[in-house]
């Protein structure tokens, strides 16, 4: 049956679309910007392993209800978790999460993403790892965590570090946010297709029949358009990036920045130097160390480290800016954080090992991430 | 025939079959390549997948590692995100490794570039004048990361940091470090290390360059007295150097006072080399091509009186000769003392390229297959087979102990005081021919077990051994090396008995006990007990040198003088110096398991300790030439190398990625060697 009989309900929070050999798994919160609860990110992994080992399923799309694809995972619900006196609840959250963001790192089969709108944390952790990532005039892609006093989390270690240069850097320190045509640029997309032609695309990868990642990359190339960056793009300028981001410690990148910002009138450097100094102290010391271990390790790594340091976070021995960014930013709304440590040079080498280490508590584990099959394609055996 | 089937039934069964197989056949169409192509061939399955992993990686790349784990991480991301080291693709991986198909001159402008790279992102910072202790250990990482990448860039920096830089630190005074630290440290000036000739290396008290106080003018004078006299092999003359240490016999006033250091301009800022200097080119090397090796010769070379390196001796401007130490061979030794940082860099560096042939080695052996054991069953993993785990395991064994035997030679250097000196040199000494012997081997030992494959330049084992064969020749020949490490210990030996005073150096501490007791029968339990195996050593040890002190005396006592009878007595020499290195090497392991709770790391150690210990027994004839070991405990240490195999492979691949190599610097053969090298990965190039 070409149409495919769709079975879902109007109150289902991840909407599926079954279609002879496709499935479209729709995220349906449109007012919280389609952010990840509990509940959709289990769903989602159940769906995605549901279909790995369904031989009908040749391929998976994945999008967005409304103006976002994904804003991230519904942090406010977590801290709401964590604020009721139980750090493992929302420990449950981010375990289910990054084993979501694993299988789709190393899924069998492809799975295209239409990031027709704003694509941010969780919902890059839920699209970038897939094979394809189609981006549109309507992207807008961002890290935003330190800025919450969390870090880029999700697998972000990974697919950051290996962005061109230190571009990965930049992005994940500063939280900026990139356009679709930026996307793509720096590989976070692999096509970009004018928002009109999405219904069409659709159509057509649900005709292809075929989980040939080439066969599929050929369709979507018939819709695709190569975009224009924008002049004042960050990405035009990769050479400052790499030159100031590639330093050894964020107060080395930080003056380095200050630096070129002096010789240079490009917005983009006085923005980067506005957001580290806004950003939490402990926050871009944690994701430069994670981004930097992750460029040497593969993604299931990537996701046991970054879950030591999640739980670390939500437990607030080391620093509790986590809480406080949340409350100043999401709850509060005051956007006027008071971090603590409150400054880089208060934030010692020992506080940031401490992230890295594990638990000592008692029946507290690492992240088990499941069993993968042992026939997996090549680009996902890579990623290993 | 055996397979026939029995019944009437099956018979009827086997007949229809045959003749449907036979009708069948008949229609078939001939076969198309798209047939071929359909079948699933060998399968890459990554060795992630299924090898289990029962200690904690990351725990065990600490211990290796030992310092500054975060600045290493800093500069593999940093040569892995620049074009300037070559990123490949393949296999859907990137890698890097310099373009070895590069002309030697590009390879060594392809030196310089990364240099200026990483000199631009602030990696020399503090190297030479940063404190003490903490640069020169962040130093040691830095080279031990950077070696990973490249030999060339390593050998570059060396010279320009540890020779240069390690000679104007050690042998100038203040006003030298205040003039040339800091524009070495930022590469105003570029320099090298004239100490060798094309007739004097190991000997450098030989050396016949001669150099000629002219009080008139109050300048040095440097002359190339004949060709033996060329400085040869010169690191970074033959194109970049602007400075240069010379190495040449002092005359003062018509008096030779040996050899001295000095500071000599080679060429100025843009590169033209000076007057009265003449520079040849060294050419192309088996490897290294990315160091520009040259020749020098000085013809009336004035320098200033003040570049004289004066930390043990001067020359007043009016021609006086002054020296607070008035033993010409004190002085010498004392002046070359701090040059062991050299020794230090080769010995530590010679094992993390063993890492890197063992990693590449073994994770092939994950992956690859050959010859199946029983018809239709799947092929055998090479890492399967016990001859092949006898080949690589007890060198991944060998390769932890000097691991950790490095980790020691770096803190005993960097704690270093005047006292400490003697030890330092005999034990670098020892340890750099040790380990450079061992890293040789092991290369020449994965590369044949990766077969072909190991060829390719691009899967780094083969190329390796061209690149580092150099480490057993510079900064001391290695021979000549231990031949040091026997002399000192039969130095401590006379002079301990001479005295009558208990041995207090160089580990000696175990010949003022008794002599340990080998038992005749030997279990694995007493195999594997660290008490057995630090007898077992110690007994070698001990009568080697005995023996060796005997028969040096024996020459003595008919007529031979102390240099003659040690030349003669080489053989007991290069055991003794062996045995000296092996025990060195297996205090350090105990000491580094002992600092571990129990628990899966430390048992895993155990069985690398105990790898190490047998074949080292098995390995060394002077086990069974001096009775230390019976036949019978030689065949219980066979079996026992056998069994430590097997118990060794389960952890083989958690071993290798506890090394802490980037997958990155390691090579296609070491991953999807099939998705590397497909139909469609060759259309991509």
């Amino acid at each position: 049956m070409a149409s495919g009989g769709s079975a879902c309900s109007e109150g289902d929070q991840v909407l599926v679309e079954e279609n002879s050999s496709v499935r479209k798994f729709l995220f349906n919160r449109p007012r919280q910007l389609n952010a990840l609860s509990f509940e959709m990110v289990s769903r989602l992994l159940d769906l995605f392993l549901a279909c790995e080992v369904d031989h009908n399923v040749k391929l998976v799309i994945l999008k967005g209800k409304g103006r976002a694809f994904c804003a991230g995972g519904d942090v406010a619900a977590v801290v709401r978790d964590i604020g009721g006196g139980n750090w493992r609840l929302g420990a449950k959250f981010f375990w289910k999460e990054f084993t979501l963001n694993y299988v789709m790192a190393t899924y069998s089969k492809p799975q295209v993403s239409i990031l027709h709108g704003i694509v941010m944390g969780g919902g890059a952790g839920a699209s970038i790892h897939g094979k394809f990532r189609v981006a549109t005039e309507n992207s807008v892609f961002a890290m935003p965590e330190t800025a919450l006093g969390l870090f880029p989390d999700v697998g972000a270690s990974y697919y950051l570090s290996r962005l061109p240069g230190f571009f990965g850097e930049y992005v994940g320190l500063t939280g900026s946010r990139l356009d679709g045509a930026e996307m793509l640029a720096c590989g976070l997309a692999t096509h970009f297709v004018p928002g009109d032609r999405l219904l069409a695309l659709e159509a057509a990868l649900c005709k292809v029949n075929s989980c040939d990642p080439e066969i599929i990359s050929a369709v979507i190339d018939r819709f695709s358009e190569q975009p224009y960056l924008k002049g004042s793009s960050a990405y035009l300028q990769l050479e400052i990036i790499d030159r100031c981001f590639s330093r050894r410690t964020i107060e080395e990148i930080l003056s380095a920045l200050e630096e070129e910002a002096l010789n240079s009138s490009q917005g983009w450097i006085s923005k980067a130097v506005q957001s580290l100094k806004a950003a939490s102290p402990m926050s871009l010391k944690i994701s430069l160390r994670s981004i930097r271990e992750g460029r040497l390790q593969g993604v299931g790594q990537c996701l046991e480290r970054e879950y030591r340091m999640v739980c670390h976070v939500m437990r607030g021995q080391v620093s509790k800016d986590f809480f406080e960014g949340c409350r100043a930013i999401l709850l509060d709304k005051d956007r006027n954080p008071k971090w603590e440590p409150s400054k880089l040079e208060l934030v010692s080498d020992a506080m940031v090992d401490k992230y890295f280490s594990k638990i000592d508590e008692e029946d507290w584990e690492d992240l088990k991430l499941p069993a993968r099959p042992s026939t997996l394609p090549p680009s996902a055996i890579s990623k290993l | 025939m055996a397979s026939q089937p029995q019944s009437p039934s099956d018979r009827v069964q086997f007949r229809t079959q045959v003749l449907t197989r036979h009708i069948n056949q008949s229609h078939l169409p001939p076969p198309q390549p798209s047939l071929l192509s359909a079948s699933i061939c060998l399968q890459y399955s990554p060795p992630e997948l299924s090898e289990p992993v029962d200690f904690d990686i990351k725990e065990m790349r600490r211990l290796m590692d030992g310092h500054n784990l975060e600045e290493r991480d800093w500069l593999f991301g940093l040569m892995m995100q620049s074009n300037l080291f070559c990123p490949r693709k393949s296999g859907g991986r990137v890698f890097v490794s310099p373009d070895y198909n590069q002309s030697m001159e590009q390879q060594r402008e392809m030196t310089m570039k990364r240099i200026n790279y990483l000199l631009d992102r602030g990696v020399f910072k503090g190297w030479l004048t940063g404190e003490r202790a903490e640069a020169e250990m962040r130093k040691f990482a830095g080279f031990e990361a950077l070696g990973i990448y490249d030999h060339s860039l390593t050998i570059k920096l060396g010279v320009h940091f540890f020779l240069w830089g390690g000679a104007i630190q050690f042998f100038g005074t203040k006003h030298h470090h205040e003039k040339w630290l800091r524009d070495t440290e930022n590469y105003v000036i570029k320099g090298c290390f004239a100490m060798s000739e094309l007739g004097h290396g190991s000997n450098v008290r030989g050396v016949e360059t001669v150099t000629t106080y002219d009080s008139n003018t109050r300048e040095f004078v440097i002359n190339t007295p004949c060709e033996s006299a060329q400085k040869y092999w010169i690191g970074g003359a033959a194109n970049h150097a602007t400075h240069t240490v010379v190495f040449s016999q002092l005359n003062v006033n018509g008096s030779k006072e040996g050899v001295h250091a000095f500071i000599a301009q080679i060429r100025d800022s843009n590169g033209n080399i000076c007057p009265n200097i003449r520079i040849a080119d060294c050419g192309h090397k088996i490897g290294l091509n990315g160091v520009d090796n040259g020749r020098i010769w000085f013809d009336n070379v004035r320098i200033p009186r003040e570049n004289l390196l004066n930390s043990v001796a001067d020359v007043s401007p009016n021609g006086q000769y002054l020296s607070a130490i008035k033993d010409p061979d004190q002085r010498f030794a004392t002046f070359l003392a701090p040059l062991t940082s050299g020794r230090v860099n080769i010995a530590v560096s010679a094992v993390y390229q063993s890492k890197i042939g063992l990693a590449i080695a073994i994770r092939y052996s994950l992956t690859r297959r050959a010859f199946s054991i029983a018809p239709n069953e799947p092929e055998v993993l090479l890492l399967d087979y016990p001859s092949h785990q006898r080949r690589l395991l007890p060198l991944l064994a060998k390769t932890y102990a000097m691991s950790f035997a490095a980790n020691y030679l770096k803190s005993l250097y960097v704690r270093r005081t005047p006292q400490s000196n003697k030890t330092i040199h005999v034990v670098s000494s020892s340890f750099k021919a040790t380990f450079t012997w061992h890293n040789m081997r092991t290369l020449q030992e994965c590369r044949e077990a990766c077969g072909g494959q190991g060829l390719k330049t691009e899967n780094r084992v083969g190329h390796l051994k061209g690149e580092y064969d150099v480490q057993s020749t510079f900064e001391g020949d290695n021979n000549v090396l231990m031949q040091q490490v026997s002399k000192a210990l039969l130095a401590e030996y006379i002079a301990a008995k001479k005295r009558n005073k208990p041995f207090k150096e160089l580990g000696l501490e175990h010949m003022n006990q008794t002599c340990p007791v080998i038992p005749s029968k030997l279990a694995s339990s007493t195999l594997r007990s660290i008490q057995f195996q630090m007898d077992v050593f110690c007994l070698r040890e001990r009568d080697l040198l005995e023996r060796f002190a005997a028969e040096v005396s024996q020459h003595q006592a008919q007529g031979k003088n102390k240099d003659q009878s040690f030349i003669l007595s080489h053989q007991l020499a290069e055991d003794l110096g062996r045995a000296y290195s092996e025990r060195a090497i297996f205090v350090t392991f105990i000491e580094a398991e002992a600092t571990l709770p129990a628990g899966p790391l430390k048992n895993v150690l155990g069985l690398l300790r105990s790898m190490y210990v047998m074949i080292s027994l098995e390995e060394d004839a002077a086990f069974l030439r001096y009775g230390y070991l019976t036949t019978e405990n030689a065949a219980e240490v066979r079996k026992e190398v056998k069994k430590l195999c097997s118990e060794l492979r389960p952890h083989a691949l958690a071993l290798v990625s506890s090394f802490g190599i980037p997958d990155a610097f390691l090579s296609p053969i070491a991953f999807n060697w099939v998705d590397s090298n497909s139909w469609s990965s060759a259309q991509q190039h």
